[in-house]
């Protein structure tokens, strides 16, 4: 048995299964700590404590799935694209908000883990936390951080967003159904994107938009935000 | 030919022709990625290929140089199964258990606060300088 968890095939495998078990889950029971990504993982992470199987040997598997984020991210260009006629009026509104809201959610982030006193690797590893988890992957690797924490974190802020997002800016007094879409794409990204769908189709294309211009935004600024308070 | 063996061959002319779409648009995604990383290994722009990849495929877009039905097939699935492709990424938070023990209030204080307020602002500016088009 141990000679099979050496295989390629059992880590991708075991994600597969975990990954459309708990998408049907999901169509089942609409309830937000639901969220297939935080089901899957927590599956699959039970799974090979369980059976004692190394996070290494089932790397050997994932890799090959972590393989397709590259083309998936340029994917994101062509749904820019396709979005981008949708808001091409309120293109420069639109543009204002997600910077601010990119460079505040940089610089709030990393603030508070200064304050905090955590150790450096704490924030080259969540500086990125609001960006889709593929790029935020690539931010991390240039910072040298933990890849692993910073997809933990941006998922974990992903699940925030979808489920307190909208219900937060109503409270606030938000009551523009696209800004609320800017908003939850900027700072929750492709989980947030998903809640902005439900608002609706408009409000999900600012929330896409937004995630695709954030994600670019950060890459070009957060590496050096991370040297000017870390060195 | 027999009537029926010759709609299973339509059938069949379909599913290779829609099969070669997608294999066609994937490799139009491919080479903007090895176009992206080619790049950014030449010019040393401290940006990943895979990004200039995305900047360069909306350029690409925009200026009518490829069209959208070329990549949409291979866009909509990688899009489609994105949450797919990073769990193992997420499984990855199993090597570091004891890490998030002893730092977790940190994660969740820097976490928690930082993505309210860039919730707020982001949506407030938005608010207030847009022009009206949620009555659409």
């Amino acid at each position: 048995m141990t000679a099979f968890y050496n295989l390629p095939v059992f880590g991708i495998v075991i994600t597969l299964v975990a990954f459309f078990g708990a998408r049907a889950l999901r169509t089942k029971i609409k309830f937000v700590l639901f969220n297939p990504v935080l089901i899957a993982i927590t599956l699959i992470i039970l799974f090979l404590v369980v059976f004692e199987v190394s996070f290494t040997d089932y790397n050997k598997g994932g890799k090959y799935l972590t393989f397709f984020l590259g083309p998936s991210i340029v994917a994101l260009g062509v749904l820019f694209y396709e979005k981008y006629q949708l808001i091409k009026h309120n293109i420069y509104p639109f543009l204002l908000a997600v910077c601010c809201g990119g460079i505040i959610s940089i610089l709030s982030v990393s603030l508070i883990t200064v304050y905090l006193n955590a150790p450096d690797v704490i924030i080259k590893s969540i500086v990125s936390l609001s960006v889709t988890t593929p790029i935020a992957i690539e931010i991390t690797k240039i910072t040298e951080g933990i890849p692993s924490l910073t997809a933990g974190i941006v998922i974990a802020v992903g699940v925030f967003g979808n489920a307190f997002g909208p219900g937060f800016l109503k409270l606030m007094g938000i009551k523009s159904e696209t800004a609320m879409g800017t908003a939850l794409g900027t700072a929750a990204h492709g989980i947030g994107t998903a809640r902005a769908l439900e608002v609706g189709h408009l409000s999900g294309a600012y929330s896409g938009l937004a995630m695709c211009v954030n994600g670019i935004l950060t890459t070009l600024i957060a590496p050096y935000v991370v040297i000017w308070l870390v060195g | 030919m027999s009537k029926a063996s010759f709609k299973v061959h339509i059938k069949s002319m379909n599913l290779l022709k829609g099969g070669l779409k997608m294999l066609n648009a994937f490799l139009i995604l491919f080479l903007f990625l090895g176009l992206g990383e080619l790049i950014g290994y030449l010019t040393e722009i401290p940006v990943p290929g895979n990004i200039l990849g995305m900047i360069l495929i909306f350029i690409a877009l925009k200026l009518k140089l490829i069209k959208l039905e070329w990549v949409k097939p291979a866009s909509d699935t990688l899009l489609n199964y994105l949450v797919l492709f990073f769990i193992p990424f997420g499984v990855g938070l199993m090597s570091y258990f004891d890490f998030i023990k002893s730092y977790w209030i940190v994660l969740l204080v820097a976490g928690g606060v930082s993505t309210l307020i860039t919730l707020y602002v982001t949506a407030l500016i938005q608010q207030k300088l847009e022009k009206n088009d949620s009555v659409l």
